[in-house]
């Protein structure tokens, strides 16, 4: 049983299913029309934030390090895209249609930088006193992003950032259509897994397992751990740096920089343990649960309790409005009873 | 940064101290939250998350003991003097109990199933229950009205003005030391002092230090370690709630946020100061009060958080001991 | 790699759409006889009082319409552009909001957004649908009409064309007033401090301008608050020991601190000077977060671009008088900018006859003279309008609520 449930790429079925949904005619309008929610037209967020969680995943799933500031790398791969991007910088009339491709390598690229300058001097620190420092840096990245208006216009965030140019043709209408953004970054997301499948079985992959289980024995058995605790982060940070990307291409800005603070590294961090540590089918199914919760189960109850009332009752009868105690709780059972999430990650020898 | 240059003459000197006093005032509040912290951290290595959160709900507690009592921000000026202090009394009695209360049965509910799970599953539990008192905080209002309006949740709402804001000095003295300021050290302190003769002499105390340095041979020596650590929650939960009567009556406004900022700077003291280390503690929520001062006043607003993070990663990466902690080597 | 087929046939299936380039996507039609109209304001946090009574008002012009205008069913959705975690409005939020409003193709009208920051990001997707936007509360300068930001606001109108209007005066009026009416108080020093916001720093920074020409002047360095601070009383303290200005002007919300800014001038001894707020603090909301004690002692205005409810006369005295027995409670001063929104809307869907979303918008923009709860005026080609009546008005502690003091004019 466990072996042919094994046997079947859950990854790949989700992701086919994904691919499929909006090629079936109509689907998305029927749904539309039955919840009043676009739900095509949400999804490219779910998909940002499998890339985001992913990344975070490498850190604190593969490595076993606990990182609670990857929302600064995300926010830093935004405003790279956005200062690309914008018309206030020049860089938008110097790099033509190629500034989509410019932005999504050089915001994967600087936040992978970034993350290797900011987290060399703290590798020694371990379990929760690293975590607190990445709290930190988050938080101060944000003062920064706030506080530095003649770079990223401070609360007003960096907009507008145009729909992505070259290798697609001009005349995609981006805006119009939820489809173009739907496929851009699932395409991307399947990517993103098959890199990290096949990282997952390398030497590098095993590398960091080893030093998440055991950092004193990996070490003696030859490990360069600082090497490779590094190396997570900048890619960690890379693929989060690439979710921001996406995502400001996505909202046609960088938003403000309190988008990019301790609520969005919780978030990301949330569908990790919910969905089960180190295990990418976990952390999609995470994903789906808490980004879904917010972007697509919440709205749709709402608008039902709305229409049932017929008006917007007082905030305790809105279902969004118990957003924290649902997660609050969630985290607090799955840490009791099911401490490796729902999807633990397997652990062989 | 033109207030520094100035300096030099005594008007500067003046308002240097003044806002020592003013930054001095806020870290004995930081002090109180981080005792909660480095308690608990002392003896079972929890980063409490939910401790700011606890402390938030006791704002809340406090500010329905005084609607109870009749006493709202429309009402607050006309009420006598006798009623006044028998309502601070009364807050400083109940919202202790309910905060070391509430905490107690966290731990015996969530964190004790815990104690032999690996060390991050308390860490998320504790985010989960942080969350969770969020929750219950921006409900507590729910149905609240005032002047005829009702208080949506979310919303800051104002603590009635109880404690004078009145210079005790004359004015013309260039320092300010109001009644709140006296408040604040007047309750502070003497805790502060009873806490570390309480945690040296007693026999309790005595069993906290045991259990903290190692919970195996505490209990070895026949020491009830659950029931230690029960406590060290009850202590770490009512101190909290002694702040929250502190804090509100001197801030002033209560919100369902303000647990998790307050919890960072009190945490942040309590990793400066050494984490563990009860003096360290006190230490450490006074330096980060003067360094949110002095920063707001020489550097500019905007920067007084971040200014505190930078102070928060900087001792960790280069004295991850604090300032009064002693280096320890990590247990292999 | 057993399931490379499955591979392959993703990618292959991914590019199917793209090769098609995807012609005559998106083209869901609804009910020909339905108009949906919504609305998107911050329903969590402290400006929900306020947001309650401009939907109320949005309901009333509705429901007098019998929700119908001509063969057409008006439905009406209340969309929430805020979160409880940020107690104020979402970019995020607003941003999903108008690409459900885009998506749907009953919604022809979306009233909102509350906050001039969130209409940055909404904007740019309306526009290219086309989809008529009526804010009763923004009033940042940029949004409409120069001199705003570099390239406000062009940037928020991708297609070129007009799709935002608002029924408030903008900023460039209510700052300066704000600056003749301190004058006016006796007041010659002022400290300027703003929230970083789109609308906060915009406004301080209008009003700070007007001061320097009329002689008003602003004393120390203008600082930005970082409102998610517990407290500003070192600021407060500097400022009493180093500038001490007859008055402190604010440029935010209540959402972003200014009660706090409030109370914290009275704790250090500022309490006998002037504070002086924009529209965005007249609401219950700022006089609960400040507390009511405080204004035994500290001087509040509060500028407001528009009449308060209690001195409407006409048709909007009607209106408050309508609201007031049917809700039992006093409007907010922005519910009838709310009901003025509904009314304007519903005016543009009947202009038109049908259900084409830049034949509404374009007829909306068209509306002149028109005669509405707030007084006779028009949108003019940016889309803002052309009433321009302000008024001032004062903290009153004893009732908690706001006392009209004057009208306010524009002077040249």
């Amino acid at each position: 049983m466990s072996l042919r449930y094994r046997a079947i790429p859950w990854t790949a079925v989700l992701l086919a299913l994904a691919a499929a949904y909006p090629l079936i005619p109509a689907l998305d309008d029927q749904l539309m029309r039955l919840t009043g929610l676009p739900i095509g037209g949400r999804m490219p967020k779910l998909f940002i934030y499998a890339i985001l969680a992913l990344g975070l995943n490498v850190v604190v799933g593969y490595t076993g390090l606990l990182h609670l500031g990857i929302g600064a790398f995300f926010g830093i791969g935004a405003y790279i895209t956005g200062i690309l991007t914008v018309p206030a910088y020049p860089f938008h009339y110097s790099l033509g249609t190629y500034e989509f491709l410019a932005s999504l390598a050089l915001a994967t690229l600087g936040a992978a930088t970034l993350s290797v300058v900011l987290s060399a001097p703290v590798l020694r620190l371990r379990g929760d006193y690293l975590a607190l420092v990445t709290l930190g840096f988050g938080e101060v990245v944000r003062f920064a992003l706030r506080n530095l208006p003649e770079i990223t216009a401070g609360t007003k965030g960096l907009n507008p950032v145009p729909p992505p140019g070259f290798p697609f043709p001009a005349e995609w209408n981006w805006g119009g259509d939820y489809r173009f953004f739907y496929f851009l970054t699932l395409g991307i997301l399947a990517i993103v897994l098959w890199l990290l499948w096949n990282l997952e079985r390398s030497r590098l992959g095993r590398a960091w397992v080893a030093i998440r289980e055991d950092e004193l024995a990996a070490t003696c058995m030859g490990v360069n751990s600082a090497k490779l605790k590094l190396l997570a982060f900048a890619l960690g940070a890379g693929l989060a740096g690439l979710a921001g990307c996406l995502y400001a291409h996505k909202q046609g800005g960088t938003a403000d920089p309190d988008q990019y603070g301790f609520n969005t590294s919780i978030l990301a961090l949330l569908c990790l343990i919910l969905g089960g540590i180190g295990n990418r089918k976990g952390v999609l199914l995470g994903v789906l649960l808490v980004v879904g919760f917010d972007e697509i189960l919440s709205p749709i109850m709402d608008s039902y309790i709305q229409r049932s009332l017929g008006q917007a009752g007082p905030e305790y009868l809105r279902f969004s409005g118990w957003r924290l105690a649902v997660f609050g709780l969630a985290l607090i059972l799955v840490m009791r009873f099911r401490p490796e999430g729902i999807l633990p990650a397997r652990r062989g020898v | 940064m033109h207030t520094l240059l100035a300096a030099g003459d005594a008007s500067g000197w003046q308002s240097f101290l003044q806002y020592c006093q003013g930054g001095l005032t806020v870290g004995a509040l930081f002090a109180l939250i981080a005792l909660g912290y480095t308690m608990v951290y002392g003896i079972i290595e929890l980063i409490n998350f939910a401790h700011g959160d606890l402390f938030m709900l006791g704002t809340f507690m406090a500010i329905t003991v005084l609607s109870v009592l009749g006493i709202n921000t429309a009402t607050a000026a006309a009420t006598g003097t006798g009623l006044l202090l028998a309502a601070v009394a009364l807050m400083l009695v109940i919202v202790p109990v309910f905060c070391a209360g509430l905490n107690w049965t966290v731990d015996r509910a969530v964190y004790r199933p815990l104690r032999n799970a690996p060390k991050l599953a308390p860490l998320v539990s504790a985010i989960g229950v942080s969350f969770f008192f969020m929750n219950l905080g921006l409900f507590w209002n729910a149905g609240v009205y005032e002047a005829g309006r009702p208080v949506p949740a979310a919303s800051p709402r104002a603590f009635p003005d109880l404690v004078s804001s009145a210079n005790l000095f004359p004015d013309d003295l260039g320092f300010r030391l109001t009644g709140k300021d006296a408040l604040v050290l007047a309750v502070t302190i003497p805790i502060m002092i009873g806490l570390t003769l309480f945690v040296k002499y007693t026999a309790l105390g005595k069993a906290m230090r045991a259990t903290a340095q190692n919970p195996t041979a505490a209990r070895l020596m026949g020491i009830n370690v659950d029931r230690v650590i029960g406590a060290t929650f009850v202590i770490g939960g009512a101190l909290g709630g002694v702040a929250s009567v502190v804090y509100a009556l001197y801030i002033n406004t209560i919100s369902y946020q303000v647990g998790f900022q307050m919890g960072l700077y009190a945490f942040t003291a309590a990793v400066l100061g050494g984490i563990g280390n009860i003096p360290g503690a006190v230490l450490g929520g006074l330096v980060i009060g003067l360094v949110r001062s002095l920063g707001s006043a020489y550097v500019g607003e905007t920067w007084t958080s971040a200014l505190v993070f930078a102070v928060l990663i900087l001792i960790l990466v280069f004295r991850p001991s604090g300032l009064l902690g002693a280096r320890t080597r990590e247990k292999v | 790699m057993r399931f490379r087929w499955l591979y392959v046939l993703l990618f292959g299936a991914s590019a199917i759409p793209f090769a098609a380039g995807c012609s005559g996507c998106g083209s869901a039609k609804g009910d020909p006889n339905t108009i949906k109209i919504v609305s998107s304001l911050p329903r969590t946090g402290s400006a929900k009082a306020q947001t309650d009574t401009i939907v109320n008002g949005i309901k009333m012009a509705f429901d007098e319409a019998g929700n119908k205008v001509e063969q057409f069913k008006i439905e009406y959705e209340d969309l929430d552009d805020a979160t409880a975690a940020d107690g104020k409005w979402n970019a995020d939020r607003e941003t999903a909001n108008a690409e459900q409003a885009v998506k749907d193709p009953d919604v022809m009208i979306f009233i909102g957004p509350y906050n001039s920051g969130a209409a940055k990001f909404s904007m740019p997707i309306l526009n290219r649908a086309s989809l008529l936007m009526i804010s009763p509360a923004c009033t940042a300068i940029g949004l409409t009409h120069e001199p705003g930001d570099p390239g406000e606001p062009g940037i928020y109108r991708p297609t070129g064309k007009v799709n935002f209007t608002r029924v408030v005066p903008a900023d460039d009026i209510q700052g300066p007033v704000g600056a003749d009416f301190a004058k006016e108080l006796g007041v010659k020093t002022v400290y300027i401090l703003d929230d970083t916001e789109v609308y906060g720093k915009g406004i301080a920074n209008v009003f700070k301008e007007r001061a320097l020409e009329i002689g008003l002047k602003p004393v120390g360095k203008q600082e930005s608050l970082d409102y998610k601070q517990s407290d500003f009383r070192t600021l407060m303290a500097r400022i009493k020991r180093d500038h001490h200005p007859d008055m402190i002007y604010y440029g935010g919300t209540s959402q972003t601190g200014a009660g706090q800014v409030a109370k914290d001038m009275v704790a250090e001894g500022l309490g006998d000077k002037i504070l002086m707020v924009p529209d965005g603090c007249y609401e219950a909301a700022f006089i609960q977060a400040a507390g009511r004690d405080i204004f035994k002692t500290l001087q509040c205005y509060v500028t407001f671009g528009g009449m308060p409810p209690d001195q409407l006369t006409g048709k909007g005295k009607e209106f408050v008088d309508r609201y007031v027995a049917k809700y039992k409670v006093q409007p907010e001063g922005y519910a009838i900018y709310g009901y003025e929104s509904g009314k304007v809307a519903l005016e543009a869907i009947k202009r038109v006859g049908k259900k084409d979303r830049a034949a509404i918008t374009e007829a909306c923009l068209g509306i002149k003279d028109f005669d509405g709860a707030i007084g006779k005026w028009s949108f003019n080609e940016n889309g803002d309008t052309t009433a321009t009546t302000l008024s001032v008005s004062k903290v009153d502690g004893p009732t908690g609520d706001f006392k009209f003091v004057k009208l306010l004019e524009k002077k040249k």
